[in-house]
């Protein structure tokens, strides 16, 4: 329905405004549209006014022009229009499929109502909604605009000024900064290796070699029992049941995912969560900041919170890790118990690491 | 008094160096003596596997030189013989992050408190050799009864006599199948010897206890039933001074085999 000039961009998923902004950004970054009409379609989110000018001029920075807003919300409709740019309402897929099927002999009756062009439902819609929106969202709207006044007396002009109008919504929403309680805490980074507390030993040198076991690391233990679990196996479950575990801080940095198999002499570092979705092979390590999340066989390093976070996991769905390290406690794995590199699917157990009481235990996913 | 740096160095790669260094470190263990195993290998190390402690690994050999640990905190312990210590090789860097020097200042330190300081070198003849013979004044030459074995080993022989520190090297023919020797289809140990004209430490037949081992992470030596098990301890005692005669590796076996050798004889 829209030809080779239009560019359209799908914002449906996007909640908040800097979601839409950021993703649009990236979207008209990555490929050339100069010159090229932009077609956005927000489903059912709510902009007001000053949000959709800074949008606009995001989009006239780049070269482009903001043609088509696909909205079904109202009150976007309405500021959409205001702003003359073209609204219309997104085509249902089950308008689109009811095409498809009207050619069979079966759906005959419905194909006739449902037989006009979708471009015109959507127009008669989106301007039948206009007339009843709420008064609370007009009020709404008309304090937006108000702002919007304010800043063009303050001498802003809101398309050339896009930094500024941006401030004045970022005030209107809490900063992520505001919501993470420690910040400072990560900024005292230290690196991994000297924040590890060996045992000073400043007798004689002799003296040193024989205490050299007392370096030695200790294992990691399973929280649970392995051959009960094999019993309970079709216990029931209350999926229902609220999560008790409060949400790790090191869970709203930033993650890394990485698509391949991780080999033998390959480091990972991250300064946020890393996500695998491979194996890890025996000799490769992880250093992450954040979480561990391993989608496979887990059988080298892995150190998670490696700048000295102690809350921070180790998942994988079959831990065989060589050694685990989580902030600044080491284990390693216990004896004889490596499983050979090809694993049979069907002995997978996603497993948890976490340190209680300065001990890494391995915890079934969910188990609390 | 010190002790000796013996490195263990072939020429040409899958000969055996790093199950012989686990083996006769293991062996000269059991023996009594205090002995550490280095691992130069840095990128490809093996010999961790062998001794079954890679779980244990948390310092290497380039955290030692870039001094982010003391050398006693890179020393990994074996498992069963507390006489026995590891120094491993980091695998996620290359030859390149160690230099001689450096590794013959470790050897230096640690001939100081153990008895035998055991070197596995890397195959080849670049960087890594140089490194792990820096620090030796002792060398063990491993080679197999093949001519590419052979011609490595006699290129390995030369540059270890240009080398001022490394007082004497001597030869180990390595995976020996007497059966094949008697049939004239692989050179004889003798042969080897006389090709490369230089002194036997020991001869090693060939076992397949060596793969399970190597996979269990458990040396043949702790086998006692092991042919190649009881070749390795002598070659221990051997370097040890002790005057140990070659192990007969070539006694029959099986009942068959015996009424051949004697038909053989009468022959």
């Amino acid at each position: 329905m829209y030809d080779n000039e239009y560019f359209v961009v799908d914002m449906a998923s996007c909640t908040s405004t800097g979601e839409i902004i950021n993703s649009l950004s990236l979207a008209l970054e990555t490929l050339n549209h100069s010159g090229k009409k932009i077609v956005l379609k927000l489903n059912e989110s709510y902009l007001n006014q000053s949000q959709m000018l800074s949008i606009q001029s995001l989009i006239t920075s780049y070269g482009c022009i903001l043609d088509t807003v696909e909205t079904i919300n109202p009150d976007t409709a309405k500021i959409a229009e205001n702003m003359n740019i073209l609204v219309q309402k997104p085509i249902e897929k089950r308008v689109d499929d009811s095409y498809e099927t009207s050619s069979n002999k079966d759906f005959e009756p419905f194909s006739i109502q449902l037989n006009r062009k979708p471009d015109d439902i959507a127009l008669k819609d989106v301007t039948g909604l206009h007339f009843e929106a709420d008064l609370d969202a007009i009020q709404k709207q008309q304090n937006d605009i108000n702002i919007n006044l304010d800043l063009k007396e303050a001498g802003v002009n809101p398309r050339s000024d896009f930094e500024t109008i941006e401030e004045q919504i970022s005030n209107q929403y809490t900063k992520p900064e505001d919501i993470i309680p420690n910040v400072e805490e990560y900024s005292k980074i230290v690196s991994p290796m000297e924040s590890l507390d060996f045992p000073e030993v400043q007798v004689e040198e002799k003296q040193e070699f024989e205490n050299a076991e007392k370096n030695s690391i200790g294992v990691y233990k399973k929280a649970y029992d392995e051959n009960q679990l094999q019993d309970d196996e079709w216990e029931e479950v209350d999926f229902y049941e609220t999560p008790t575990n409060d949400p790790v801080i090191s869970d709203t940095k930033n993650t890394t995912y990485i698509n391949q198999t991780l080999r033998s002499g390959q480091i990972l570092e991250a300064d946020g969560n890393v996500v695998i979705i491979g194996d890890c092979h025996p000799g490769s390590e992880i250093r992450a900041v954040g979480d561990i999340t391993v989608w496979g066989v887990l059988s080298g390093i892995a150190h998670a919170g490696c700048k000295g976070n102690i809350n921070a996991k180790v998942r994988a769905l079959k831990m065989n890790a060589v050694q685990l390290r989580i902030g600044n406690c080491y284990s390693r794995r216990p004896d004889g118990t490596n499983i050979p590199y090809i694993i049979r699917s069907s002995i997978f157990t996603p497993e948890e690491a976490r340190v209680i009481d300065g001990e890494i235990m391995l915890f079934k996913i969910n188990q609390n | 008094m010190a002790g000796s740096v013996i490195v263990i160095t072939s020429g040409k790669g899958g000969v055996g160096k790093t199950t012989t260094s686990a083996n006769i470190g293991t062996a000269l263990a059991h023996l009594g003596y205090k002995v550490v195993l280095i691992d130069t290998d840095i990128g490809l190390r093996n010999l961790d596997l062998l001794l079954g402690l890679e779980n244990r690994i948390v310092y290497t050999i380039v955290d030692v030189v870039e001094e982010r640990c003391k050398l006693k905190q890179a020393l990994v312990k074996d498992k069963k013989n507390p006489n026995l210590c590891l120094l491993a090789a980091a695998q996620t860097r290359d030859k390149s992050a160690v230099d001689a020097d450096q590794l013959k200042d470790i050897c230096d330190k640690l001939k100081e408190e153990f008895d035998y300081v055991l070197v596995d070198c890397p195959a080849g003849i670049e960087q890594g050799f140089q490194n792990a013979v820096a620090g030796a004044n002792e060398a063990i030459v491993v080679t197999t009864p093949e001519m590419s074995a052979i011609r490595d080993a006699d290129r390995i022989i030369g540059l270890l006599e240009s080398k001022e520190g490394v007082e004497r090297y001597r030869l180990l023919v390595n995976r020996v199948r007497p059966k094949l020797i008697k049939s004239n289809d692989m050179m004889g140990v003798d042969d080897v010897v006389e090709i490369l004209s230089c002194d036997l430490i020991g001869v090693i037949p060939e076992d397949t206890n060596i793969i399970t081992s190597t996979n269990k992470g458990e040396p043949v030596v702790n086998d006692e039933k092991s042919l190649a098990g009881m070749a390795y301890i002598n070659v221990a005692k051997r370097i040890t001074g002790e005057d140990v005669p070659l192990l007969d590796i070539d006694e029959p076996t099986n009942f068959i085999d015996k009424i051949k050798k004697f038909f053989a004889k009468k022959a």
